[in-house]
């Protein structure tokens, strides 16, 4: 922290950035443009996406690393435990960093880098934005890493309180240090339409990946039951992914090409455009931390007819969402109930979530984590004692070579011949200025 | 006309910035132990004699002689010294500039490289920030027409940004002006500069 007392440099990281396209990476751009907004300053680290590698700003100033390791699998970097460490190390001297923020649990390079941040004695702050199981084989190996990293951490975040719950279940932290920061949108860039659909004909949207976990099988069913039951509907399903042969199969088989309209990957500048050309979202995810599309919906002015799972239920108030279980007759339902609804709705945005308010939430968390007490290695080794019998040996043993390692890295290239960058802070210094120029104007006139 | 040379050292880098001729001279010098070259020379010891133990005994070859080798080749790589001891900017007004490395400490001692790049194909110098698996520094690139990538003013070195400051301007005040402009002249009193400046 600054002398101020209030200025963070914050190290956002995670496999998860744009170019690629989803929630997580939403959130880390909006979070940063809006801290950078407060005065902090924001570095975003990533994996590099093809050839996009190297230092590249983006709007605000933002300063993003693309570091040329090679996603290996979904866009992760392959877990490397230690040879992420020179470069995180570099990035956090050279950029004086104060604050280290991992985003999403199947980040490997979020999780290297926090413990290499661990290490150092940085402060870290980490934001769970899935929800996980138990039981199968995937679930315990993910748990177990998380549990590692979360271990030793100043603070956490998760995007609601189903998902705060499934993270300390499944990490064993205490819910005290844990803190519920939800996701928000754009409410610029989603507006309602500016003229009233007509309700002669039902327009449901779709929009999502095709994928099992965003309940692509349902929509299957679904869909045609919908159809049938009432003929004024028509459906756009928006989205790209494995299960889209499923569904265009469903289309083929109940001839229904006339009213359901498959559009492909969607790009996100033309989302609002296909969201207003509807009067329904449908949302048939089978989990969810939060939800982002049913938000943007909603800004939209739909009607949002949504899966009862994970945190959906908390994110929009009864009068803007029609709930079932994901169970095709209880979707069904839920759609009747929601075209009953339609002309009572108004498509009058409402101000529930904004990044601004996001940003300052987050930023309580970095206050908090700043104030937590400075520990060396021997204070920290036993707390990784407590995450197994064997595991706990596991991860203190990789704690003890990890430092071994930053003092190797120390003697190689000491922390003074690491060159620090100036900061440069264009945009909104510019338009602090413009700002201070248009007060002075209207104040001379 | 010879002036007086500006130093600036930092590190094992030192970087002298003269005009000789109305040629304006930035030179990167870097000093380098003498256990590196003793350790280089080691390291290729080591994979020659692998190699030539694989090949000597070739009724024993198994795939312990692949990984053997294999960790040769990596030793001698880690090991391996870069026996440049100089690179130079040449600022040529009216006709380019002209990159030089210099060799030094092995059996390359005293060889130069040169390498001419012409005026009109230079767009922009720029101070870049180079990203690798590992680290991240700072470069002076050439942004040349007709090349798709930019070119390395030092291809070897490292100097730290302060070091490359004064000869991005030297660079940009030369093709601002065409390259008609005369180099920028060194300041006849600064012997030596500290390096704590800040690059700004």
């Amino acid at each position: 922290m600054d002398g101020d007392g209030k200025r963070h440099r914050i190290l956002m990281v995670s496999d998860f950035f744009f170019p690629n396209f989803g929630g997580v990476e939403s959130h880390i751009y909006y979070l940063s443009q809006c801290l950078l907004k407060l005065g902090h300053k924001v570095v975003v680290m990533t994996h590099a996406y093809g050839s996009r590698s190297g230092v590249r700003y983006v709007t605000g100033g933002l300063k993003v690393y693309y570091v040329p390791w090679k996603p290996f699998l979904m866009q992760n970097t392959l877990p490397t435990l230690f040879l992420t460490f020179p470069i995180v190390r570099t990035i956090l001297i050279r950029e004086k960093i104060s604050v280290v923020h991992g985003h999403q649990a199947f980040s490997t390079l979020c999780h290297e880098a926090l413990m290499h941040a661990r290490t150092m004695g940085y402060k870290v702050v980490f934001t769970d934005h899935s929800l996980y199981g138990f039981a199968d084989a995937g679930s315990i190996h993910m748990n177990k890493v998380l549990q590692f990293t979360l271990a030793d951490f100043d603070q956490a975040i998760c995007v609601s309180h189903t998902s705060k719950e499934n993270t300390v279940l499944r990490s064993g932290i205490s819910p005290q240090k844990v803190f519920m920061v939800p996701n928000a949108v754009d409410t610029a860039m989603f507006t309602p339409s500016p003229e009233r659909l007509s309700c002669d004909e039902i327009v449901i949207v779709v929009i999502s990946r095709l994928v099992y976990r965003k309940g692509a099988d349902l929509l299957v069913e679904v869909i045609p039951e919908v159809c049938r039951l009432f003929p004024k509907v028509r459906f756009i399903v928006g989205g790209d992914g494995p299960k889209r042969v499923r569904l265009e199969e469903m289309r083929e088989k109940f001839s229904l090409q006339d009213r359901v309209e498959m559009l492909g990957a969607v790009p996100h500048a033309q989302v609002r455009s296909v969201l207003i050309s509807g009067h329904i979202f449908l949302n048939s995810s089978l989990t969810e931390a939060f939800c982002i599309a049913i938000l943007e919906a909603a800004s939209c002015g739909l009607l949002t007819v949504s899966t009862r799972v994970g945190g959906v239920p908390e994110v929009l108030p009864d009068d803007m969402i029609v709930l079932a279980q994901p169970a095709p007759e209880d979707m069904v339902r839920a759609v009747k109930k929601a075209i009953d609804m339609l002309p009572g709705i108004d498509p009058q945005m409402k101000k529930l979530y904004s990044w601004d308010d996001v940003a300052k939430r987050t930023e309580i968390v970095y206050d908090r984590a700043m104030q937590s007490s400075k520990t060396d290695l021997l204070e920290r080794l036993p707390r990784y004692l407590t995450c197994g019998a064997w595991a706990g040996k596991l991860f203190c043993l990789v704690m003890i070579i990890n430092y071994l390692l930053w003092c190797l890295l120390e003697y190689l290239q000491p922390t003074e011949g690491i060159e620090e960058v100036p900061d440069i802070r264009l945009v909104y210094a510019h338009l602090e200025s413009v700002n201070d120029m248009c007060r002075i104007q209207s104040e001379g006139n | 006309m010879k002036q007086r040379a500006r130093v600036m050292s930092s590190g094992v880098y030192t970087y002298k910035h003269r005009c000789e001729g109305g040629v304006d001279i930035h030179d990167v010098y870097v000093k380098r132990s003498t256990f590196r070259v003793l350790f280089s020379y080691v390291g290729a010891a080591f994979l020659i004699a692998n190699v030539l133990h694989a090949l000597l005994s070739k009724e024993r070859l198994c795939i312990n002689s692949f990984w053997s080798i294999l960790f040769s080749a990596i030793v001698t790589k880690c090991l391996q010294y870069k026996p440049v001891k100089k690179e130079s900017l040449l600022i040529m007004p009216t006709f380019g500039v002209q990159l030089e490395e210099t060799f030094g400490a092995t059996f390359y001692s005293g060889r130069v490289h040169r390498q001419f790049v012409p005026i009109g194909k230079i767009l922009k110098p720029l101070l870049n920030e180079q990203v690798t698996p590992v680290t991240c520094y700072w470069n002076l690139v050439l942004l040349l027409h007709g090349e798709d990538k930019l070119m390395c003013v030092f291809q070897n070195l490292y100097p730290p940004a302060k070091m490359m400051v004064p000869i991005w301007k030297s660079l940009c005040t030369f093709t601002n002006s065409g390259g008609t402009g005369h180099p920028i002249a060194p300041q006849p009193n600064v012997e030596h500069i500290h390096t704590d400046q800040d690059i700004h």
